[in-house]
C-alpha cells in the first residue's frame, strides 16, 4: 500500500512538502487531503456543493412532518382533532393514542371509553370483537357496513343527512344529546337502530344511535369531532360528554398494518384447472423454439466495406451557416458584387482584366440606362439583412436584364 | 445446430398432450419424445464436414448488370446431404438467391447458379458458404461454415459511351479536311485527291495539278501516334458527391470517353490513378483491347483519405511518358490550397507537356446562387459565389499558365473534356 502511495506521489511531485512528508516518501494523509483538494480546487467545490444538496434534500425528505390523519389527536389541521385530545386532557381525562390493535388492547382497561374511528375498514370480526370485550364503552365514528355488522349491536347505516339539515335538533331523550343541543349535520351519515338522536326531517334514523346496552355509540360524523367545527353549535358538548364520561380514553385509530395476517378465501390459482399451470410455461418452451428458428443465423455476417462519400458542396453550405450566425452583411455583399461583375464582364465580352466602372458602363449601355443609377446599386452597402435581400434581388434582376439583351 | 419451423410446430403440437393430462410426467414425456426427435434428426442428417465446395470465378460485369456466381458441391459423406446453402456475398454484390436448396447424394455432385445484380463498383467479396443440413424428419439441421472466398469484379458502368458515336465523327472529319483551316504545327501531310468546290483554293498542289488534267488539291490529316496521359486524382477531393456519383466516378466516365477516343484517333493512351502513390496503371502498351484494360484498373479505385502528393506527379507523368504528352489531370478546383498543391504541378507539366485539367462543377451551387428569398438565401447565394469566385480565380490562373481547364458539370464533363482533346488535336497541339 505504501509502495503504491509513494509511487502515486512521485507522479504528481509538483509539491516539494510533499516530498520530505516522510522516510518514505508517503505524506500523513491530512497532508495528501490538503494537497489533492487544492490541486483540484473545481472538482472540490462542486463535490462540495452535491454534498450540500444531497444532505438538504435528504434533511427534508426525513423531516417529521405534521401528522395528517384525520380525527388524530395530533393532527391541528381541520381534519384531525387536536382540540378535543387538548381540550380532554385538560379536564383530566387520560387520552391514550395507541398505534395498533395491541396497544389499544393493552391499554384498555375496566372503565375505559374506546374511540374507534377505522374509516377503511381494516378491523375483522374478532379484532373487533376482542376490543369490545375489553372496553366498557365504545364510541364509533362512522362505521362501516362490516364494522356495524361485527360489532352486532343492531345499529345498521341509513343513508346520508339530506342537505336540507345544516344543523340537526337532538329530539331524544339521552342526556348527552339534550345537553349538547344542536350538532352540525352537513356531510354525515345516519344509523338506524337502537336509541337514535339527532334525525333529520322526522326519519328513524339519526346521526347519533345508541345499542340498547348503551356499550356501543355509533356518531355518524367527523365534524363533531373534528377542529374544524368543534366551536360550531353543540358539538364541542356532544363530543366532550360522549367521550369524558371516563377517566380513561383510548383514542383508536387503526391502520393498514392492523390487517389480520391470514389472507383466508380462494386464489385464482386454487380455482384454474389443472392443465392452466402447465398453459403459460409451454407456451414459453414454443417460444423459446420459435426463437431458436428464426434467430439463428445462416452463417456469419458478411462485411461491406463502405466507400467515404462527403457531399462536396457541404464546404459552401458551411460557410453559409457560418455568414448567417455571424450576420456577415459586408462579407455576402462583397460576394455577390464580386461574382455579378465577373458574369457581366464575362456576358458583355470584356476581357478578364475589365474594372467594376467599366463593366457598369458597359452594362447600363447595353440597357440603355444611366450608368450612375446602376453605378449606385451595384456599390451600394446595404447595413441590413432586409436591404441585403432586396439588394441582391435587384442584382439578380440586373444580371438577368443584361444576359437577356 | 438449427431448429426448423416443423420442430416449432411439434412443440407447439406438444401442449395437446400436456393439456389433456395435465402433470408433470406428461410434460417430461413430451419433452423428451422432442429431444429424443432433434437429436436423432441431428444425428441422422448428413455431414457438411465431408463437403467440398469449388468456386467458378465469375466473370467481371459492369454495374447494374447481372452476373451468375457457380458454385460446385461434391458430397463426400456416406449420407445424403439435404438442406439449403448460403453463399456469402456481401450485400453491395445483391445476390438475388444467397440461400437455395440443395439435395446432393453421397458421392455426387451439383452445380448451383446465384444471380448478382451488383450496385457498387469494385471488387466484391463472398468470404464463406454456409451449409444447413437437415435429417430425414426435416426437423434439426447441423450447421457448417466453410471459407471459400470468391470474387467478382464490377467494372464502371461507361455511361459515357452514348457520346462516343458523334465524337468519333467529329474525330473522324478531322482527318481530309482542307489544311488551310487546321494548318499548325503538328499537321502532316496525307494524301492527294481531286479539286471538289469549297475547298481552299490554297490547299490546291499545283505540281500535281501541272502533272494531271484535273485540279489536285492536298489532305493533311492529324497528327498522330502522340501520346495521351491521364491523371486520375484518387485523393480526399475526390470522394465529394455531385449530383449522384463522386468525383472519382465522373473522371472515370470522363477518362473512359477519352481514352476510347484517343486510342481511335491513333494516339497511345496511358491511364495513372494517383494521390500519393500510384493507385493504378494502364494503357496501350499492355495486351488486348484498351478499353478492357482502363475499366479493369480503375475497377477496384475507391478515394483515399489522404491528400494528394501534387509535387510528386510530373516525376509519376514523366514515368509513364518521357516525352511531350497531352497530359490530362482528372481533378478539382476547389481542393483546399490550389495555389500551394494544382497550380505549381499544372505549371511544371505544362513547361514539357500540353496539360488539361478536368473538373466536375456541382450543379448545385448554381441553384444556391439563385435562391435569394430570404436572408438565408442570400447568406447561401454569397457562399456559392465565394466558391464559384474561387474556382474562376484558380481557373483563370491554370489558364495565365497555359494550361487548358474543362469546368464542366458531372453528365457534361466527360463529352466536353472529348470536345477539348479534338480541338487540341485539330489545332495540333498535341
Amino acid at each position: 500500500m505504501t509502495g503504491i502511495l509513494s509511487t502515486s506521489n512521485g507522479f504528481a511531485g509538483t509539491d516539494p512538502r510533499d516530498a520530505g512528508t516522510g522516510p518514505q516518501g508517503a505524506p500523513a494523509p491530512a497532508g495528501r487531503w490538503r494537497h489533492w483538494v487544492r490541486r483540484h480546487r473545481t472538482l472540490a467545490a462542486g463535490a462540495a456543493v452535491v454534498a450540500a444538496a444531497l444532505a438538504l434534500a435528504v434533511g427534508t425528505q426525513l423531516a417529521p412532518k405534521g401528522d395528517s390523519v384525520p380525527l388524530s389527536v395530533s393532527n391541528a389541521g381541520p381534519d384531525g382533532a387536536k382540540a378535543l385530545g387538548v381540550i380532554l386532557r385538560q379536564h383530566g381525562v387520560d387520552v391514550h393514542t395507541p398505534e395498533r390493535l395491541e396497544g389499544a388492547l393493552a391499554v384498555l382497561r375496566q372503565g375505559s371509553t374506546l374511540l374507534l374511528y377505522d374509516r377503511n375498514g381494516v378491523l375483522d370480526g374478532p379484532q373487533l370483537e376482542a376490543l369490545m370485550e375489553r372496553a366498557d364503552r365504545v364510541v364509533v365514528v362512522t362505521p362501516r357496513l362490516n364494522t356495524l355488522t361485527a360489532l352486532d349491536s343492531g345499529i345498521r347505516q341509513a343513508g346520508v343527512v339530506p342537505e336540507a339539515f345544516p344543523v340537526l335538533e337532538p329530539g331524544c331523550i339521552l342526556p348527552e344529546a339534550e345537553a349538547a343541543g344542536q350538532v352540525t349535520g352537513a356531510g354525515s351519515f345516519v344509523y338506524d337502530g337502537g336509541t337514535t338522536c339527532y334525525r333529520p326531517g322526522g326519519s328513524a334514523a339519526g346521526l347519533l344511535a345508541t345499542s340498547a346496552d348503551g356499550r356501543i355509540t355509533v356518531v355518524g360524523s367527523t365534524a363533531v369531532l373534528g377542529n374544524d367545527k368543534l366551536d360550531e353549535a353543540g358539538n364541542a358538548a356532544l363530543a366532550l360528554r360522549l367521550l369524558g364520561s371516563s377517566p380513561d380514553l383510548v383514542w383508536y385509530l387503526p391502520t393498514l398494518q392492523d390487517v389480520a395476517a391470514d389472507g383466508g378465501g380462494t386464489s385464482l390459482d386454487d380455482l384454474a384447472p389443472d392443465w392452466a399451470r402447465f398453459l403459460g410455461p409451454w407456451l414459453l418452451v414454443v417460444a423459446a423454439a420459435a426463437i431458436a428458428w428464426r434467430g439463428r443465423r445462416n452463417g456469419p455476417l458478411v462485411f461491406e466495406p463502405l466507400p467515404v462519400v462527403v457531399k462536396a458542396v457541404e464546404t459552401a453550405e458551411g460557410r453559409a451557416r457560418l455568414y448567417h450566425d455571424s450576420h456577415a452583411i459586408g462579407q455576402a455583399r462583397d460576394n455577390l458584387r464580386a461574382g455579378l461583375l465577373t458574369r457581366l464582364a464575362g456576358s458583355l465580352g470584356l476581357g478578364p482584366g475589365a474594372t467594376a466602372a467599366e463593366t457598369i458602363a458597359a452594362a447600363a449601355a447595353v440597357l440603355g440606362r444611366d450608368a450612375a443609377g446602376i453605378a449606385a446599386l451595384v456599390n451600394e452597402h446595404p447595413q441590413t439583412e432586409a436591404r441585403l435581400v432586396a439588394w441582391s434581388q435587384a442584382l439578380d434582376n440586373l444580371e438577368k436584364e443584361v444576359t437577356t439583351q | 445446430m438449427a431448429v426448423s419451423g416443423r420442430f416449432v410446430a411439434l412443440v407447439a403440437l406438444g401442449l395437446l398432450p400436456v393439456l389433456l393430462f395435465p402433470g408433470w410426467p406428461t410434460v417430461l414425456a413430451v419433452g423428451a419424445v422432442l429431444l429424443v426427435l432433434l437429436c436423432t434428426d441431428v444425428l441422422l442428417a448428413g455431414t457438411p464436414r465431408q463437403v467440398e465446395v469449388l468456386r467458378a470465378e465469375p466473370a467481371n460485369v459492369t454495374l447494374n448488370n447481372m452476373a451468375e456466381a457457380v458454385l460446385t458441391i461434391r458430397n463426400n459423406g456416406n449420407r445424403r446431404l439435404q438442406g439449403t446453402l448460403r453463399d456469402g456475398w456481401q450485400p453491395s454484390a445483391g445476390a438475388q438467391n444467397p440461400v437455395q436448396a440443395i439435395d446432393v447424394p453421397a458421392g455426387e455432385s451439383r452445380r448451383l447458379a446465384i444471380l448478382l445484380r451488383p450496385v457498387r463498383r469494385g471488387d466484391l467479396k463472398t468470404p464463406h458458404v454456409t451449409f444447413r443440413s437437415f435429417g430425414p424428419l426435416g426437423v434439426a439441421a447441423r450447421q457448417r461454415t466453410i471459407g471459400c472466398p470468391g470474387s467478382l469484379r464490377v467494372l464502371p458502368p461507361f455511361h459515357s459511351r452514348r457520346h462516343l458515336p458523334s465524337k468519333l465523327r467529329q474525330l473522324r472529319e478531322l482527318d481530309g479536311k482542307a489544311a488551310v483551316q487546321i494548318r499548325g504545327a503538328g499537321t502532316e501531310f496525307d494524301s492527294l485527291r481531286d479539286y471538289v468546290r469549297g475547298d481552299d483554293v490554297r490547299s490546291i498542289d499545283w505540281r500535281a495539278t501541272a502533272r494531271r488534267s484535273a485540279v489536285v488539291v492536298r489532305t493533311w490529316r492529324p497528327e498522330r501516334d502522340r501520346r495521351v496521359v491521364m491523371v486520375l486524382d484518387t485523393s480526399r477531393t475526390s470522394a465529394g458527391r455531385i449530383g449522384d456519383e463522386t468525383r472519382l466516378d465522373t473522371g472515370m466516365e470522363a477518362a473512359l470517353l477519352l481514352g476510347v477516343l484517343a486510342e481511335r484517333g491513333g494516339d497511345r493512351v496511358d491511364l495513372v490513378a494517383f494521390d500519393r502513390r500510384v493507385r493504378a496503371r494502364a494503357g496501350s502498351a499492355g495486351q488486348g483491347n484498351l478499353l478492357g484494360r482502363l475499366v479493369q484498373a480503375m475497377a477496384p479505385l475507391e478515394p483515399e483519405l489522404i491528400e494528394m502528393d501534387w509535387p510528386a506527379l510530373p516525376a509519376q507523368v514523366r514515368a509513364v511518358s518521357p516525352h511531350r504528352s497531352l497530359v490530362v489531370l482528372l481533378t478539382t478546383l476547389d481542393g483546399g490550397a490550389p495555389e500551394e498543391g494544382l497550380l505549381p504541378a499544372a505549371e511544371r507539366l505544362a513547361s514539357q507537356h500540353s496539360v488539361v485539367v478536368a473538373a466536375v462543377r456541382d450543379p448545385q451551387l448554381g441553384t444556391m446562387l439563385r435562391e435569394r428569398d430570404d436572408a438565408t438565401g442570400v447568406y447561401r447565394a454569397a457562399a456559392a459565389e465565394r466558391a464559384l469566385l474561387q474556382r474562376a480565380a484558380v481557373t483563370a490562373e491554370l489558364r495565365r499558365r497555359g494550361v487548358e481547364v474543362v469546368d464542366a458539370e458531372p453528365h457534361q464533363l466527360p463529352p466536353r473534356l472529348a470536345d477539348m482533346y479534338i480541338k487540341l488535336k485539330a489545332a495540333g497541339r498535341l
